[in-house]
C-alpha cells in the first residue's frame, strides 16, 4: 500500500509536524511493506505564497494569519471559498465581522486569491505518486485547508481513500466533520497508535471497520461513529518521531533562509494535574487526560538521536504538563550533555527554586508555567493550585535563572468580582521588574473543559464561536458538534476593572525591559545583617534602600512566600523579633514600596538576585548600568 | 536562628588571564588599555577576553590605547575591525576616538554573534550585519577540530596543513580572525540565554 501523510496549512513552518513523524514512525514499524511519502502542504503554502506575491507575502506573514488569528479564523477562512467552491463564499461576512471588530484581515485577503491554485497544484503533485490512502492531520485551523484538499483529491481521483485525524477529531467534533463531508472516507477520533493501523488492515482486506474503537466510516450512505476507545496508547507504545523527510524539504526550501528550524518532542500525554482537578477552563487534552510518560531516558534518548541526526539545538516539547519524574532523570541528563540546548517547556508554577534552576541548567530556557492569574480568588475559581504568591516568586525566580517565561492574564470567570482585582490591579506596578503576561484575555468557553461539560459551573448559554459563520457553510446544529470554541455572554469582570486590569497588563508590559529590581549583599557590615536593594523600576523614584537586622532576614524569609504569623514564627526563632505592631507597620511600608507583594494571603519578596540579559541593553550599551551589584549608586538612599 | 535560604549564585567565570582586569557582580574593567589593532598574539589574546566575556554575559569597561592603531589608523582599517568585533563588548568613549568606534558602541548587541555546541557539532549564528545574517552548521571533523583549537589565540604557522585550510575557511566567513600570524575564534559560546530568549 502506498500512503501520504499530510500536513497542511496552518503547521507553523520551523517545525516538523510531529503527528506525521509519529505515524510514519509508526507505519514504518507496523507495516513495512508499505510505502510512506509526506507532503508538508504548510511549509508549501509558505513558498508558494513568497513565489506568487514576488516576496510580498512572507513566513512573517504566514506566522500572523496562522498562529496568531486563531479567535477570529482566518487562517481556515483563507481556504473556504476553495472548500466551497465559490471565490466570494464568506468574504461579505467576514469583512462585517472584521468592521464591527477593528481585525485587519488585509493579509488574510491577499493570501486568499493563492488559494485554489495552491490546492490544485497540490492534489496534483500528491496524485502523481499514486497514493492508496491518503492521511490528514488537522489541528487548530488546519482543517478547512485539508478539508478543500481532500475534496479536490476525491473529485478526481473517487477510489482513493481519504482518512482524518488530530486534535480537531477528537469526540463529537470528528463524526461531524465526517457526516458533513462525504468525501472523507474516515475519521480517527482520539490517538491514531492502535486505530490507524486496524484501520489500514481492513482497507487491505476490504472489510468494514465496525470494530475499529472511535473510527467514523460510511456505512453506505450513513455515517457511523465507532464508540470511543477506553483505553489510552501506553507510553512504550507512543513511537519516537521521524522528520527525515521534513529535513529534506526544509532543506531544499528558500524558506530555510526565513525561519530557524526546530525540534518537536513529545514525552508525556494527558495532565497530571487535570485528572485531580481540572483546571475548569482548559480543554486542552480533549477526551484523553489520563497522564501518561516515556521514562525520562527514553526521552533523552530521542531527543540525543533527533539531535545528533538533524544537527539542531532547538527543541519544542508538546507535553500540557513536565513529568515531575524528569527533574529526576531527563533534566540531569539533559544538563549533563554540556549541548547548548534551547528547550521549550509547559511546567506547573509550584515549582521550586531549585527546579526552576535545574530547568535552566538543562537548557529548558523557555517555559509556560500557566501562571494565568494573580488574583487568589480567581485562582480558587478555576482550580488552580496555586496561589497568586508562589505564582509571583516563580516569575521571580524565572528572572534569578535567565528563564524565559510566558504567560497571559485571563478574566472572566464566572463568580469574580471587580473586588478580587483591586489589590492586584494596584500592586502591578510594582512587579513591573518581572516579565509581562502578553496580555490580558477574557477566557473563551473550550470544549472539553470543566465549563463546557458542567453550565452550572457559570456558562449557561453558550453558541459556536462567531467566527465560524465565515469558516463553516454549516448550519449551527453542526457547528455546535464541530467546533472548539463557543462564545458566551461575559463573566466575572467587565466595565472599568476589565478596562484598569488591560490598562495595567500593557503598562507592565512596557515599563519592563528598563526595569530592574535588585538585592546586594554587601561584604564586610560588622556582623550585621545588611541588605542594598537598588530600585530601578519604570515609574518609581530610582534609590537604594538600605535594610538591617530583622528587616533584612524578614525580606530574605518572604522570598519562599509567607503568611504574616509564619513570618513572625521565623523572626522569632531568629532571635530579637520586632513587636506585632512593628511588624505590621513595616509590611505595610514594604508593600507600598513595592519590595513585597501582598496577595490577602501571604507576602512575597519581589526583588531578584539577578537580571538576565535584556532587549534594553542592545540600545543602551555596556554602559556597566546593566545588573544590581554593579549599578552605580546614583539614586536616594534611603532605609527600610 | 532560623536558616535562610543561599541566595541563588553565579559561578564565577574562568576569565582568560594575561588582560589585567577587576570584576564585580557582572561588570569586568580592564586596567590597561587593549591594543587590537597592533594585531599578532597580543591582539587575539584580547579578543579572546572580550569573547570569553561576553560569552559569560559580564559587562566590560575597557578602552583602546590612544596610540593603537584602532585608534590612530586609516578609517577604512578602524572599520574593518570594528565591522569585525562588532559583537564583542565595544571600547568606552574616548576623546578623539574614530567615530568607527562609536558605530561599533551603537551596533553592539549581546548574541549578535555566537556559537552553540552539539555532540559533534557546534552551531554558529551571525547577525553582526542585519541584511546578511548566516547560519552556520560546523561538523566536519576537521573543521569542528580547528574551531575547538583556536578557541584559544594559536600561531597559524604551527597548524597542519589541514588545520591552515580549516582557519581559512573560518575566516572567510568571518568567524576566525587571522592577525599577524595568530589565528582566534569569534562566537563567543553561549552560556546565559537573554530574556526573551528567541530574540538572538
Amino acid at each position: 500500500m502506498r500512503i501520504h501523510l499530510v500536513t497542511m496549512p496552518w503547521q507553523p513552518i520551523e517545525l516538523p509536524s510531529l503527528q506525521v513523524g509519529l505515524l510514519h514512525s509508526l507505519l514504518d514499524r507496523t507495516r513495512p511493506d508499505d510505502e510512506v511519502r509526506e507532503f508538508h502542504g504548510s511549509l508549501r503554502w509558505a513558498e508558494f505564497l513568497l513565489d506568487r506575491s514576488r516576496g510580498a507575502l512572507r513566513p512573517g506573514d504566514h506566522v500572523a494569519v496562522g498562529s496568531e488569528s486563531i479567535f477570529d479564523g482566518l487562517g481556515d477562512w483563507v481556504f473556504s471559498g476553495v472548500l466551497y467552491n465559490d471565490p466570494e463564499w464568506g468574504v461579505a461576512r467576514l469583512k462585517e465581522y472584521a468592521t464591527r471588530r477593528g481585525t485587519d484581515i488585509s493579509t488574510a485577503t491577499a493570501m486568499r486569491v493563492h488559494a485554489e491554485e495552491f490546492i490544485d497544484e497540490s492534489a496534483g503533485a500528491i496524485l502523481d505518486d499514486a497514493p492508496d490512502v491518503v492521511g490528514f492531520t488537522s489541528t487548530f485551523m488546519q482543517n478547512v485547508s485539508s478539508l478543500a484538499l481532500a475534496a479536490e483529491l476525491k473529485r478526481r481521483r473517487p477510489g482513493l481513500t481519504v482518512v482524518f485525524g488530530g486534535s480537531n477529531c477528537d469526540g463529537p467534533m470528528g463524526h461531524a466533520l465526517h457526516r458533513n463531508h462525504r468525501f472523507v472516507d474516515h475519521v480517527v477520533r482520539g490517538e491514531g497508535e492502535y486505530a490507524l493501523p486496524a484501520l489500514l488492515a481492513h482497507i487491505d482486506a476490504g472489510t468494514a471497520p465496525a470494530d475499529v474503537p472511535g473510527l467514523c466510516w460510511w456505512d453506505g450512505p450513513e455515517s457511523r461513529a465507532n464508540e470511543e476507545p477506553r483505553r489510552t496508547v501506553a507510553p512504550g507504545d507512543i513511537p519516537s518521531p521521524d522528520y527525515d523527510l521534513w529535513q529534506a524539504a526544509i532543506d531544499a526550501s528558500p524558506l530555510v533562509e526565513y525561519v530557524h528550524p526546530k525540534l518537536v518532542v513529545e514525552g508525556a500525554r494527558g495532565c497530571w494535574w487535570g485528572e485531580k482537578h481540572h483546571c475548569t477552563f482548559c480543554g486542552l487534552n480533549g477526551s484523553a487526560m489520563t497522564f501518561r510518560a516515556k521514562p525520562g531516558t527514553r526521552l533523552w534518548d530521542e531527543v540525543d538521536r533527533l539531535v545528533r541526526r538533524h544537527r539542531i539545538l532547538d527543541v519544542v516539547t508538546v507535553d500540557n504538563i513536565i513529568d515531575m519524574a524528569y527533574f529526576k532523570d531527563f533534566l540531569p541528563l539533559a544538563a549533563d550533555s554540556d549541548w547548548d540546548l534551547r528547550m521549550h517547556y509547559e511546567v506547573k508554577s509550584n515549582l521550586t527554586p531549585e527546579q526552576l534552576a535545574l530547568l535552566a541548567r538543562a537548557g529548558a530556557v523557555h517555559i509556560q508555567p500557566g501562571i494565568e492569574s494573580l488574583a487568589n480568588r480567581t485562582l480558587d475559581l478555576m482550580d488552580k493550585g496555586v496561589g497568586a504568591a508562589r505564582n509571583i516568586r516563580t516569575l521571580r525566580e524565572c528572572e534569578n535563572h535567565a528563564l524565559t517565561c510566558s504567560w497571559n492574564y485571563l478574566y472572566g470567570f464566572p463568580g469574580e468580582t471587580a473586588e478580587d482585582y483591586a489589590s492586584v490591579i494596584d500592586q502591578m506596578p510594582a512587579l513591573v521588574h518581572l516579565q509581562p503576561p502578553g496580555g490580558a484575555h477574557r477566557i473563551q468557553l473550550e470544549r472539553f473543559s470543566p465549563h463546557f461539560a458542567d453550565p452550572a459551573l457559570g456558562f449557561h448559554r453558550r453558541r459556536p464561536a462567531e467566527m465560524y459563520r465565515h469558516v463553516y457553510d454549516l448550519p449551527e446544529e453542526q457547528l455546535a458538534d464541530l467546533v472548539y470554541l463557543f462564545d458566551t455572554p461575559p463573566a466575572g469582570i467587565g466595565g472599568d476593572t476589565e478596562a484598569r486590569l488591560k490598562a495595567a497588563a500593557r503598562d507592565w508590559y512596557t515599563g519592563h525591559p528598563a526595569s530592574t529590581l535588585v538585592l546586594e549583599q554587601p561584604d564586610g557590615a560588622d556582623g550585621e545583617e545588611v541588605l542594598l536593594v537598588h530600585d530601578r523600576r519604570h515609574g518609581w523614584s530610582h534609590r537604594t534602600h538600605r535594610l538591617t537586622g530583622w528587616r533584612a532576614a524578614a525580606l530574605r524569609h518572604l522570598e519562599a512566600g509567607r503568611t504574616r504569623p509564619a513570618l513572625l514564627r521565623l523572626l522569632s526563632a531568629d532571635g530579637n523579633p520586632p513587636s506585632a505592631g512593628e511588624l505590621d507597620a513595616w509590611l505595610g511600608d514594604a508593600v507600598a514600596l513595592g519590595l513585597l507583594f501582598d496577595d490577602g494571603r501571604s507576602y512575597v519578596s519581589l526583588p531578584t538576585w539577578h537580571v538576565p540579559v535584556r532587549s534594553v541593553e542592545r540600545t543602551r550599551g555596556p554602559d556597566g548600568a546593566a545588573d544590581g551589584p554593579s549599578v552605580p549608586d546614583n539614586g536616594e538612599k534611603a532605609a527600610v | 536562628m532560623s536558616p535562610l535560604p543561599a541566595p541563588p549564585g553565579r559561578t564565577a567565570p574562568a576569565l582568560p588571564t594575561g588582560q589585567v582586569h577587576r570584576i564585580r557582580g557582572r561588570l569586568v574593567t580592564v586596567d590597561q588599555p587593549l591594543r587590537l589593532g597592533a594585531g599578532g598574539r597580543r591582539a587575539a589574546a584580547a579578543v579572546q577576553f572580550l569573547r570569553e566575556c561576553q560569552s559569560h554575559d559580564l559587562v566590560v569597561r575597557w578602552i583602546p590605547a590612544t596610540d593603537d592603531p584602532l585608534f590612530t589608523g586609516p578609517a577604512h582599517e578602524v572599520s574593518a575591525i570594528a565591522g569585525l568585533l562588532r559583537h564583542l563588548p565595544a571600547p568606552g568613549p574616548l576623546p578623539g576616538e574614530p567615530p568607527e568606534l562609536a558605530v561599533w558602541r551603537d551596533r553592539h548587541a549581546y548574541g549578535q554573534l555566537h556559537h552553540r555546541r552539539g555532540p559533534d557539532f557546534v552551531t554558529v549564528m551571525d547577525r553582526r550585519e542585519p541584511s546578511a545574517a548566516a547560519r552556520f552548521t560546523i561538523d566536519d571533523p576537521d573543521l569542528l577540530a580547528t574551531f575547538r583549537t583556536v578557541q584559544v589565540p594559536t600561531a597559524v604557522a604551527g597548524l597542519s596543513a589541514l588545520g591552515r585550510e580549516a582557519v581559512g575557511l573560518l575566516a572567510a566567513e568571518r568567524l576566525a580572525w587571522v592577525t599577524g600570524g595568530w589565528v582566534v575564534a569569534l562566537p563567543p559560546r553561549i552560556r546565559r540565554w537573554p530574556v526573551p530568549c528567541t530574540d538572538i
